[in-house]
């Protein structure tokens, strides 16, 4: 049984796998996915080719650029950017080119962007998030999978989606021991979308997706021991198209919402959460919307920084006793 | 950091406490153990001292507000916090303190809440805080109460004002639970209201909330309509909740009171002018209930929430006093320990300071059993209500003069008593209150023509 269990960054090497087996027009392409195996060992270049697994330019405007072509030419590329830190190069061609094709030209632009982001232990350069610049697009579906089935279940699902897809990965998640999972046999998808309720509870609700799922649940475990709370997690997973119903549904039941992420605060996706629960649910508030998320400094240098930088257990914990009292 | 001021423990079975009057506004100074505020519980009107000497910076209680036992009520800047701050014109210096607190000789300095004398005091307080007070405006007012959007919006659709809920949230903010919870009791209140046999929680809804149910009360021209005193709405509460809690029974025993009568008459004029207080049969009945424990010690017991029974080894007979508002019941601790000349000099200092209304917390909380004496109002048999907690109460009635059969068939005049004993049926049956009853008569009959009472 265990050995069927899988890691979650071979849960994205089966998907691509699985779609580039499903449609031929499914192709990968990026710095390093070929020859190299791809910066942390996705690799598929021996079952299928040089044709379909492209080493490029260290550009990622070239190579999203590239996708959105080829993307134009009735393929479905998969652009890999190693760290999501250097999408930035590519930006002008995801904003200008990628979000926009479909509402000047009618033509749909399938391709998926997928690349690392998230707490590195490495330096400031390959640990950041672009979660929010990304969410702040219109015309961009963004995802970001927490567990192993949903990796591969919504990599598939942006593969086949007709619209831009950003895939965003988490490091400290590829190989997360207590994370593997076994997964289905039979070809599956995650709808993206689709936000899942991770644990059930009356007392509040935190909003939250990616690796802070994690630290989220550990909250929700300790609040219930110790001070006999009963926190609902949701894992939004799906950034955009945001399920605005299953906040609603979750909120109008608890009354008390607490948002966690590990990017910054300042103008994060919680500022957008928090907009949209005080708007639409205002009067079902019994409490303030409240943030824990990353301070608005850039990444430190330090690893011992790091572990304050980022949202951890401690800080979660403390914010949600405070607003259970309030 | 402001010093807290909480809400006391006026009593063992007390669990919250209501505050009948601020005697200092927001902003006052106050000294250490001087009076801040008038707090009520059950049959108890107490002066809260302040804690430390300060500013009285903030009241979280309002008048008439009821909060559980340990709730912060309000916050004292301490002395040297405020030193540097600017003193408002409004400000005298504290008032002097030995007017507002009776003190009592020989109390330990630890007991520090002490019984106003009613209501003149409050009055004249509320008078002096408002002069102390003209200039400063009153902080509780101006501040907008605390409330979460959802609280409100429940409290809108439930039509509950807001002014009668005490938030539990943080800085007593009203949260969901709290509209939640008002709900329930209302809808608990109304249910019990349409079913007439549980007269219970009915009788406490118009006991705990009168402003809710009596705007509608009024009275023609040929009724009077009464708002109860505190002290009668404490009462009124307390014995609903008792005939609630405990299945009472009583049982009667008749005693030959021949010999203390004629005791009594000898004696009770020298001992009055020897000691300086009277006596009476209350001494004699107390001692003989102090045997009947004794042998019974059920009798000092009580029933606990999670259904055990505490068997107090502490005799500590509270004795019912009758003031001008009402029945209050002080304690007499280790009642055993006293002689009978003891215990009428308790008795009658206990009824003094009650009918003067100076009883301190002290005296009204750990008594374990009551003798109440409703015979002086010439009443014959009695069936009295249990003071929660306990496991009984006996009530003694008039000692008259009957036609008794005694020994050998003949018939004399006697003076004959009825005693009637309330008892908690949970905690023992008829043959332990008979019992109990049986030791008390023998001690109370044992007692021949002469007396030893010292």
């Amino acid at each position: 049984m265990s050995e069927k269990k899988i890691t979650y960054l071979e849960a994205i090497s089966q998907a691509i796998r699985e779609e580039m087996l499903r449609d031929e027009a499914v192709f990968l392409l990026g710095e390093d996915v070929g020859l190299y195996g791809e910066a942390f060992k996705v690799s598929v270049l021996e079952e299928f080719g040089s044709e379909r697994v492209i080493d490029t330019p260290m550009s990622e405007a070239t190579i999203i650029g590239s996708a959105v072509g080829a993307a134009l030419m009735g393929l479905r590329p998969i652009a890999e950017m190693r760290f999501i830190d250097f999408i930035t190069c590519g930006f002008d061609q995801i904003i200008n080119m990628a979000s926009k094709m479909y509402w000047r030209v009618g033509m749909p632009v399938p391709i998926v962007v997928r690349g690392s982001s998230g707490r590195s232990e490495i330096e400031p350069f390959h640990a950041s998030n672009r979660d929010a610049w990304s969410f702040q697009m219109p015309g961009i579906k963004v995802v970001v999978p927490s567990t192993v089935y949903d990796a591969k279940g919504m990599l598939k699902a942006a593969v086949r989606d007709n619209n831009p897809v950003l895939y965003l990965e988490h490091k400290l998640l590829y190989r997360m021991p207590e994370l593997s999972e076994e997964l289905p046999t039979e070809d599956y998808i995650v709808p993206l979308g689709k936000a899942i309720t991770r644990r059930e509870g009356e007392d509040m609700t935190i909003l939250t997706y990616g690796v802070m799922v994690h630290q989220c649940l550990k909250v929700a475990q300790i609040l219930e021991e110790d001070d006999n709370l009963e926190v609902e997690v949701l894992d939004l997973r799906s950034l955009s198209p945001l399920d605005r119903e299953a906040i609603m549904e979750s909120v109008k039941r608890t009354n008390k919402v607490l948002i966690v992420h590990e990017e910054s605060l300042t103008r994060g996706i919680g500022a957008e959460l928090s907009a949209i629960v005080s708007e639409e649910l205002f009067e079902y508030l019994d409490g303030p919307i409240t943030r824990v998320a990353a301070p608005n400094v850039p990444y430190p240098y330090a690893p011992p920084s790091e572990t304050v930088y980022s949202p951890h257990a401690e800080k979660i914990l403390s914010a949600a006793r405070a607003l259970a009292a309030y | 950091m402001p010093t807290s001021v909480k809400m006391p423990r006026l009593g063992e079975s007390v669990a919250e406490g209501t505050v009948g009057a601020w005697l200092k506004n927001e902003g006052d100074l106050v000294e250490r153990d001087e009076a801040l505020a008038e707090v009520i519980t059950d049959k108890i009107n107490a002066e809260l001292p302040s804690p430390v000497a300060g500013r009285l910076v903030k009241i979280l209680v309002g008048t008439d507000e009821t909060v559980a036992v340990g709730v912060d009520i309000a916050l004292i800047e301490e002395s040297a916090d405020i030193a540097a701050a600017p003193f408002s014109a409004g400000e005298q210096p504290p008032v002097e303190t030995d007017h507002i607190l009776v003190m009592e000789p020989g109390r330990a300095v630890a007991q520090s809440l002490i019984i106003p004398d009613g209501r003149m005091r409050v009055a004249g307080s509320v008078t002096s805080a408002e002069e102390d007070g003209a200039d400063v405006v009153s902080l509780a007012e101006e501040e907008r109460q605390r409330i979460s959007p959802l609280a409100r919006r429940l409290a809108r659709e439930h039509g509950i004002d807001l002014n009668d809920i005490m938030g539990t949230g943080t800085g007593g903010r009203v949260r969901k639970e709290d509209i939640l919870a008002s709900v329930e009791k209302r809808q608990t209140a109304q249910a019990i209201k349409s079913t007439p046999s549980n007269f219970q929680s009915a009788a406490k809804e118009v006991v705990s909330t009168p402003e809710a149910t009596s705007p509608t009360t009024t009275s023609s021209a040929d009724e009077e309509l009464i708002t109860p005193s505190r002290m009668r709405l404490a009462i009124a509460e307390h014995m609903v909740r008792s005939k609630h809690t405990s299945p009472h029974a009583t049982t009667v025993v008749e005693v030959d009171m021949t010999n203390i009568t004629k005791w009594l008459a000898q004696n009770k004029e020298d001992f009055k002018r020897s000691q300086g207080y009277g006596i009476s049969y209350v001494p004699f009945v107390m001692k003989a209930v102090c045997e009947g424990i004794r042998k019974f010690p059920i009798i000092n017991s009580t029933w606990t929430a999670d259904n055990k029974i505490i068997i107090k080894k502490r005799i500590n007979l509270g004795v019912a006093v009758a003031t001008d508002d009402g029945l209050v019941v002080p304690t007499i601790y280790d009642t055993d320990q006293y002689t009978i000349a003891g215990l009428a000099r308790q008795v009658n200092a206990l009824a003094q300071r009650a009918r003067m209304n100076k009883l301190t917390v002290q005296d009204m909380q750990n008594s374990t059993f009551v003798v109440n004496n409703p015979g002086v109002f010439g009443t014959i048999i009695s069936m009295p209500i249990i003071n929660q907690p306990h496991a009984g109460i006996l009530s003694m009635d008039s000692v008259v003069k009957r036609p008794v059969v005694i020994e050998d068939d003949a018939i004399a005049v006697r003076s004959m008593m009825y005693l009637s004993l309330s008892f908690d049926h949970r905690i023992l049956d008829g043959a332990g209150a008979g019992g109990f009853l049986q030791a008390v008569r023998t001690k109370l009959q044992s007692y021949g023509r002469e007396i030893n009472i010292y």
